[in-house]
């Protein structure tokens, strides 16, 4: 039936309407209004049984690395990617348990102290639902915090992934980018404790300094971070096992020792890690004079072929250098597998597997002041010798040992060149 | 259209009798009853409708502080009687318990003042379409009470989505209520012709509605919500956005223009509307970049260096305000609907008792 709104007032002016509807006990079809308010309560409660129905909430699942399985198998027709990708998700999920129920395989390990990489009380704080039971204590806290940006899993696949730049970062690597580590060791706990504490400037990733305020949730930054190590353990074994599966034909079983040797592996570099944290020498004490001369010899530095920082960063540091490159999370499923991360064509074949669109890691524009890994000249200092690992930023060559390199006078000349371009803006 | 083509509704005399409920009720000018302030109608539909806006920002307030399960059990609060609840452990408890236990005796503050409201319409109201729909809008704060309940207990975020869809369209049920209660309703003179102006009016209202289940939506993002479906979510949401804009826009200019610059009450909503956009406009991307940071941080260094505060109190503010002004916008869309639908309706007799007659003008 056609319902003539704009006469609904007219023709029928509400008062007769309802009056003439309820003294004669039933909905006239003849009479719009009605109609209309029959239908529009029908459809709200027809909509409300369907999405109540159909939409009650499954059990969740960590989501397969089908993306990885999907680059590595690219060029062969043997396997389905789906399927080595399912059969390595089955191997962590008995390991590791699921969103709402994670677990911790001590059975894997022979020595106890690899059982203790995780905190698994501050995990299952995370882990779960949104809530507090009757004990009080608050739960649910990725999905609370996280979850939005990095997935469920910590994938970076979360549901506001693909409209944020940078993406939400992808724990499964076991890369990350702000640390006090040399490259190729993982982050400490402190190191992830700082990220979450300020935050990264100019992101979407939030500083949940305020919840440290609060002495209920004083410790929740501390039980965010165990998870992540869990979810970056859980997502790196997961991913080493599909590569072995796909390159070195690894079967994929539990009880496979291969299997477990792989997972054993990956909590130890977690767990020697810990004790890996560069030293950063304090600040030299400068007047006004020295500190000039200083960063007259750091933009000399800049310049130079030894640091090579013009060639992304540009010669005025604005990040618009002649190189300009993807991370390593990028590179992962499209130049590692072939494909050209500038063909719209040739990346799209991946986005069924979960594959967002490729994104240049653009250099940092110093003249903003915007340091995304700390703005204190000690960060900066722990960024220009250890690099930014995942992305093109590399580490200066120290002169350490005979080897040719910056001393640590000259790198603080480098840092205070750079942070001057910041204060003239 | 000329001056002349507006037909004046003859007023109600000045006293007259009616008998409610068994009562006789004296009514004075306009039909309004002549009883003390307590017991007219208009009071407890304005107070539910006044009400109901702090419930809609607390209950914002539990979304944006992911607080809805922070009390796990109900009716009760921990074991307790809703109103028996330790006021010390509430107030001085953890803010996500404050603002859940607080919502919910705010909820049920509401409900007694519905239950007000459906008093006094039964005992003093002449109209009997509003005496029922009183009982409707007591329904509606009933149901979404129940709704809130279930979300906690079957801990379902699709239900919380529809809670949070229910509340902002009780206020525009409550404001109907509060606007057909009020002295323009009964007294709204003239007619709105052509019918362009009413049409563009209600279809302000149903854009605004789709526009709260969208942006209900990206709010209530289940976990394993897809990247494909979010963005396309929120495309959707920015296009109905610019569609709102130009409808307001449009409305705006329209009751400006001959032949409705003669009737300032149908300037009055338009005018709340485009304020309302604007501030809408303005708390819609201030809810992003809290959220989300924007994605062109490169583009100046103020955006290159913000840093969102996780759960700060600025970011709050700007997400719940954001919500509560799209029920403002809805409210006051049925506002609109309310002012031209009443001056569309050709009218005889006095406000009181409506006949059927001829669309054309007296």
């Amino acid at each position: 039936m056609r319902i003539n709104i704009a006469d609904v007032f007219e023709v029928f002016p509400p008062e007769n309407c309802v009056m003439m509807a309820i003294d004669r006990g039933r909905w006239n079809r003849a009479q719009p209004l009605h109609a209309l308010i029959c239908n529009t309560v029908l459809g709200w409660v027809s909509l409300g049984l369907i999405v109540w129905c159909g939409c009650s909430p499954a059990p969740l699942e960590y989501r397969s690395n089908a993306l990885q399985a999907a680059s590595l198998m690219r060029e062969s027709s043997d396997d389905s990617p789906l399927e080595v990708a399912d059969s390595a998700a089955m191997i962590v999920e008995t390991w590791f348990g699921t969103p709402d129920s994670p677990r911790w395989p001590s059975d894997l390990f022979s020595t106890p102290d690899l059982a203790q990489v995780v905190d698994m009380d501050e995990v299952a704080r995370c882990a779960g639902a949104v809530g507090r039971a009757d004990d009080q204590i608050e739960r649910g806290l990725f999905r609370k915090h996280c979850v939005a940006c990095h997935g469920i899993t910590g994938d970076g696949r979360g549901a506001a992934a693909a409209l944020l730049a940078p993406y939400p970062r992808d724990f499964r690597r076991g890369t990350f980018k702000f640390k006090s580590t040399p490259a190729g060791f993982k982050p400490t706990r402190e190191d992830l404790q700082q990220t979450l504490f300020h935050g990264i400037p100019g992101t979407a990733m939030p500083a949940f300094a305020t919840l440290s305020n609060s002495q209920e949730f004083s410790e929740d930054i501390d039980a965010l971070v165990e998870y992540v190590r869990f979810l970056a353990i859980r997502g790196e074994i997961e991913r080493r096992l599909i590569a072995k599966s796909i390159r070195e034909g690894l079967e994929l079983a539990t009880d496979n020792p291969l299997a477990q040797e792989v997972a054993t592996d990956v909590v130890e570099r977690w767990k020697i890690s810990e004790h890996e944290a560069a030293s950063v020498p304090e600040p030299p004490s400068l007047s006004d004079q020295d500190l000039i001369a200083s960063i007259e010899r750091g933009r000399e530095w800049y310049a130079s072929e030894l640091t090579a920082c013009v060639k992304c960063h540009g010669a005025t540091g604005h990040g618009d250098g002649a190189s300009q490159d993807y991370d390593e999370w990028t590179k992962d499923w499209t130049i590692m597998a072939g494909i050209d991360p500038k063909s719209k064509t040739e990346w799209k074949e991946m986005k069924t597997y979960g594959a967002l669109k490729p994104v240049i890691d653009h250099p940092r524009n110093f003249s903003w002041a915007s340091f995304r890994g700390g703005k204190s000249p000690q960060d900066i200092f722990k960024r220009l010798v250890l690099g930014i690992e995942g992305t093109p930023m590399p580490p200066i060559a120290r002169a350490e040992g005979g080897n040719q390199g910056l001393t640590d006078a000259q790198i603080w000349d480098v840092v205070h060149y750079v942070m001057s371009l910041g204060d003239r803006s | 259209m000329s001056p002349s083509d507006i037909s004046p509704v003859p007023v109600a005399p000045a006293v007259s009798h009616q008998e409610v409920g068994g009562q006789v009720v004296v009514l004075q000018n306009e039909g309004l009853p002549s009883v003390g302030w307590i017991w007219r109608p208009a009071f407890w539909a304005w107070s539910v409708t006044l009400f109901i806006f702090p419930l809609i920002w607390v209950g914002g307030l539990v979304t944006t502080h992911d607080a809805g399960m922070a009390v796990p059990d109900w009716p009760g609060t921990y074991g307790y009687n809703l109103f028996l609840y330790p006021v010390s452990v509430w107030l001085y408890g953890p803010f996500d318990l404050f603002i859940e236990h607080g919502h919910r005796l705010l909820g049920s503050f509401v409900g007694l003042l519905a239950i007000g409201l459906c008093i006094a319409a039964w005992r003093f109201e002449t109209r009997r379409w509003y005496r029922w729909a009183s009982l409707g809008l007591l329904l509606a704060v009933i149901c979404q009470g129940l709704l809130g309940g279930a979300r906690v207990v079957l801990d379902g975020r699709t239900i919380a989505m529809l809670h949070g869809c229910g509340g902002p369209m009780v206020f525009a049920l409550a404001s109907f209520m509060a606007l057909s209660a009020s002295r323009d309703w009964r007294s709204a003179t003239g007619t709105v012709r052509p019918p362009g102006l009413q049409r563009l009016s209600w279809v302000l209202l149903v854009s605004s509605l789709v526009q709260l289940y969208l942006g209900a939506q990206l709010r209530h993002a289940l976990p394993d919500t897809s990247p494909t479906a979010f963005m396309a979510m929120v495309h959707l949401h920015l296009t109905v956005a610019g569609l709102l804009t130009v409808l307001i826009l449009v409305l705006a200019v329209l009751v400006r223009r001959a032949p409705y610059r003669d009737q300032p009450p149908l300037r009055t909503p338009a005018n709340a509307l485009l304020a309302l956009l604007a501030l809408q406009l303005c708390l819609g991307i201030g809810t992003w970049v809290v959220n989300y940071a924007l994605p062109w941080s490169d583009w100046s260094p103020v955006l290159a260096r913000y840093v969102i505060q996780a759960k700060g109190y600025w970011e709050s503010l700007v997400v719940t305000g954001h919500q509560a002004t799209g029920s403002l916008l809805i409210a006051m869309s049925v506002w609109m609907v309310c002012r031209i639908g009443r001056r569309q309706a050709q009218l005889v007799g006095n406000s009181q008792s409506f006949t059927m007659t001829s669309a054309e003008p007296v």
